[in-house]
């Protein structure tokens, strides 16, 4: 930085010596090793006793620079430790003797002494003082010492490495005669051990609520900052941290668990957790404010230890006020506290998220009992309209669904309950989360029939429950029935109830809105993705084909047709592939009958050929079924005038009757009959040839259903029996023009059990070829897998459809064996081995 | 910078009685001066914010003083142009160097409680 540039000038600059000013009356001018030490130790005892306002630091400053230019500055080292040493014992100790009373010794000893708490915080704060100003005096003292000394430790000490400062070495004195000294000539403890006593006594005094000197126990702990345990001044070996912390950790321990039992006396986990949670502040403050903010994390690794993990479990499990009661009640508060705290000891907050599993599990079964234990008979469901009757008990069909709903509903309301809890309380975690989910799919899961219920909520919505609602409503609805379908399992099972439904939905013009419809099909599309709804969006396809073909083929009609008077036909076309089966006629496949059969009157059988020939024109290699099952028609009835009748059986009456379309086909039969002839069941059938069940179901609907009873039977009972005969009912009377004659449908909404058996069944024979799909594609990229490898693959292909049993899987396996898809490659003697045949 | 201290400046006395006005912070390079001036020790230096060095005559304390604002001014910078020093006084300027603690400015690390 500074550069000379000497011996470069022409004029031959010379470097003048270092030279003196003289200064006769100087007292250190020239003066030897006694005259500058005896100036220096009048001053240190003017510095000692804050006197040194006359003394100038130059002077001092210099007087020691000389003693050392004149390598004298061993002598002076040794002699300021000496008098300082002296010091000591002249003037400090005597003071320190005097505060240590017998009292305060035995604070350390023996807490519990007939001294009252007052009385010993008041001793102890006298301590505390009188020690403080003892190391601020010498502090202050020993830094001014040190800096007029400072040319003593440049020009001697730092001479040779394992000299310390002149510092370092008289403050230490503090530690060696003071700290470490032994006053009471009755105890065996030092000062520094009162000390520390009298620090930890003043704590818990605080900890029980007493006020104290924060400052003034904050200086003492910063005076066992700046005092070390040898002269090394190593960052370790603090008098704090190797004397106090270690006593002080040991303190909070005692304490805090001697509280935790306490605590669990008194059996209230609320209170436990809002203590703990006030304890954890305190010590935070007390690091701050009356010893050292490293300790910080170690007193609460303490609470941690001792207040919360101990008893963790015990607190948890309390009757009253545990987990489970605060789960029940909806404590937020204590919930919130309590992730906050085991959050602190467990990342995977383990005791937490075993007994919320356990809760949500017992509470899911709880629902399942429940809706077990009420009778739905009696409609008590939220506006259901029972069946045909107003106040009548409710069929079983509309039972189901009411019992489906509750059962949705009470799920979705659990599930609300723990999402608030997830939200509010467990700061959304994810391990929490995936625990609950996880319970939710197990419960529900394990209900048999959660596929149906779900399905069944769905279909009761889009049916009634959307009607009115907002569309912001009607997106809540949408969003609970995704969050169910999620936790579904058998995803397959699913698909097959929820096709079914839809058809129905479709079919009758049961939907209340179709944008709503395809509103949940793209929400599920992208749940489970594109293979799931394919058959869905199918259905929709259906229908839009098909109203076009029925305006096409009017206009056709309206070309071609010559004049002649036409039945209005509105065809659905079905592609056979995308709509269930029992919709398609196919529901006794294994069965005698393989398809509905009908025979239809000519009037319509010529319809059904003019149609057949107008769609195949268009389309080549198709074939139509007539589907009778799930049509229906409009027939104009005229009931003759009776006679003798008044009112308005007196006149002729026009009625305009929506029947099934079987229904049409057996009323048609009545026109070619005279008036009052009868036909028997038996009659009807053979002329229909329609299926004894479908027939009976077709007759209910216009011969016992008291809206459109257009038939007579004998006898008059309520149900249909072969060898019932039906008549024109000549005196129908209806108080509307059009009438709905009620649907008894082949496909009832609600499965019995052996029709769920029949789902089931049908559902794994789907299943078994889905695996087989699964296994086969596996194996040609994989070539060579071992049994287990190979179920987890498969497992882990269908987790979005399905959860095969692993016997299925097994089963499917030998079969490909058999089928000679797979081998089992026997030289290497891995019998568990597979391998893809090509 | 300490705020509430008695003046920003210090008067600095050479032996043969010449005073230089510093800035006192510019004087923080020095420990001694430092040390000296430390309103919490109370020495005389401290209280007068005067420091009168016996053993330094007038031309070298011009000195002392030009680097004690030379180190101030350009204390943060990297590129800094060099310091004329005269070599008559070079030997005396070094002795002064010594004396003021100038060779290990970071000396002073103590901490007072």
């Amino acid at each position: 930085m500074i550069s000379g540039r000497g011996g470069s000038g022409a004029r031959g600059a010379r470097i003048r010596p270092p030279r003196r000013i003289a200064r006769p009356n100087a007292p250190a001018e020239g003066a030897d090793f006694d005259a500058c030490w005896e100036l220096l130790r009048e001053a240190l005892r003017d510095i000692h006793n804050k006197n040194c306002s006359r003394l100038s630091f130059e002077e001092l400053y210099r007087a020691a620079y000389k003693i050392v230019l004149k390598k004298k500055g061993d002598e002076l080292y040794n002699r300021v430790t000496k008098f300082e040493e002296e010091w000591f014992a002249e003037n400090v100790i005597p003071k320190i003797e005097q505060l240590v009373t017998r009292s305060l010794v035995n604070i350390g000893e023996d807490r519990s002494a007939a001294t009252s708490a007052n009385e010993r915080r008041q001793t102890g704060e006298k301590f505390l003082k009188g020690l403080r100003d003892t190391w601020d005096d010498h502090n202050m003292s020993m830094n001014m010492t040190a800096d007029i000394l400072m040319y003593l430790d440049r020009g001697f000490t730092q001479a040779d490495p394992n000299r310390v400062s002149i510092f370092a070495t008289t403050i230490a004195l503090f530690r060696d005669h003071i700290l470490q000294s032994k006053l009471d000539a009755t105890s065996d403890r030092s000062v520094v051990d009162i000390l520390i006593s009298v620090i930890l006594d003043q704590i818990d005094m605080e900890r029980e609520g007493d006020v104290i000197d924060r400052t003034l126990i904050r200086s003492c702990s910063r005076m066992l900052s700046c005092l070390f345990q040898n002269q090394l001044e190593n960052e370790h070996e603090k008098l704090y941290l190797v004397l106090f912390e270690p006593k002080f950790i040991e303190a909070s321990e005692a304490y805090y668990k001697a509280e935790c039992e306490h605590l669990l006396r008194q059996a209230d986990a609320s209170s436990w957790l809002r203590h703990t949670e006030r304890r954890l502040g305190e010590e935070t403050d007390r690091c701050g404010t009356t010893i050292e903010l490293e300790t910080l994390p170690k007193v609460h690794q303490t609470i941690d230890n001792h207040l919360i993990k101990s008893h963790l479990d015990e607190f948890l499990a309390l009757d009253v006020t545990g987990l489970r009661w605060m789960i029940d009640n909806d404590k937020f508060n204590d919930l919130s506290i309590l992730y906050r705290l085991v959050s602190r000891i467990d990342e995977d907050k383990t005791a937490l998220k075993n007994i919320v599993q356990r809760r949500v599990m017992e509470l899911g079964h709880e629902i399942e009992k429940t809706l077990k234990g009420i009778d739905f008979s009696m409609g008590l469901a939220e506006g259901e309209e029972g069946g045909e009757g107003d106040k009548k008990p409710l069929n079983p069909a509309a039972q189901q669904t009411a019992a489906a709903i509750r059962w949705v509903d009470d799920v979705l309301r659990l599930k609300d309950k723990f999402d608030a809890i997830l939200k509010e309380c467990f700061q959304e975690d994810l391990v929490l989360q995936a625990a609950v989910s996880k319970s939710f799919t197990e419960f529900i899961n394990v209900f048999s029939r959660c596929t149906e219920y779900v399905s069944l909520f769905i279909d009761e919505n889009l049916k009634r429950g959307i009607r009115g609602k907002t569309e912001a409503e009607v997106d809540i609805v949408l969003e609970k029935a995704i969050v169910l379908i999620r936790y579904l399992q058998d995803r397959d099972l699913f698909q097959t109830y929820y096709q079914r439904h839809l058809a129905r939905r479709l079919l009758h013009n049961k939907s209340e809105s179709h944008d709503v419809e395809k509103q949940i099909i793209s929400r599920m599309k992208q749940e489970l993705g594109q293979q799931f709804t394919s058959k869905f969006e199918g259905m929709f396809r259906d229908l839009v084909t098909s109203s076009e073909l029925t305006t096409g083929y009017r206009d056709h009609m309206n070309v071609a047709g010559e004049g002649e008077k036409t039945i209005d036909l509105n065809i659905s076309v079905l592609t056979t592939n995308y709509w269930p089966a029992e919709v398609m006629g196919r529901s006794t496949q294994i069965g005698a009958e393989s398809r509905v059969t009908c025979t239809y009157p000519r009037e319509v059988s010529r319809l059904q050929a003019s149609f057949e020939q107008f769609y195949l024109s268009s389309r080549n290699g198709r074939k139509l079924t007539w589907i009778g099952t799930t049509g229906s028609a409009d027939v104009k009835c005229v009931f003759p005038a009776i006679p003798g009748k008044s009112g308005a059986l007196a006149k002729e009456r026009r009625y305009e009757i929506n029947v099934p379309t079987f229904g049409m086909v057996v009323l048609l039969l009545f026109n070619d009959l005279e008036d009052g002839a009868s036909l028997s069941f038996e009659e009807i059938q053979a002329k229909t040839s329609i299926s004894t069940n479908d027939l009976m179901r077709t007759l209910t609907a216009i011969a016992v259903a008291p809206k459109s009873r257009v038939l007579a039977k004998e006898p008059l009972t309520k149900s249909i029996k072969p060898g019932d005969k039906f008549t024109f009912n000549n005196s129908f009377l209806s108080k509307t023009v059009r009438i709905k004659a009620p649907l008894i449908n082949a496909v009832s909404k609600v499965e019995d059990s052996t029709e769920r058996k029949t789902t089931e069944d049908k559902a794994n024979q789907s299943r078994a070829h889905v695996v087989d799909a699964a296994i086969v594609r596996i194996m040609k990229s994989r070539k060579e897998l071992s049994h287990a490898q190979l179920v987890s693959e498969v497992l882990n292909v269908l987790v979005g459809r399905f959860k095969p049993d692993v016997s299925l899987i097994k089963k499917r396996i030998e079969d490909l064996i058999t089928r000679e898809y797979l081998e089992r490659p026997d030289e290497d003697g891995a019998p568990s081995m597979y391998r893809y045949v090509a | 910078m300490a705020s509430g201290e008695p003046s920003k400046y210090v008067t600095l006395v050479s032996g043969d009685g010449f005073e230089f006005v510093v800035l006192r912070e510019a004087t923080k390079v020095s420990p001694i001066i430092s040390g000296m001036i430390d309103p919490r020790s109370g020495f005389a230096e401290a209280r007068d914010a005067r420091c009168v060095f016996q053993e330094i005559s007038s031309p070298v304390l011009d000195k002392v003083v030009e680097y004690f604002h030379y180190w101030y001014q350009y204390r943060d910078n990297d590129d800094v142009p060099d310091m004329d020093i005269p070599v008559e006084i070079c030997l005396e300027l070094l002795a002064a160097a010594d004396y003021l603690g100038l060779d290990q400015a970071t000396m002073n690390t103590r901490q007072w409680s």
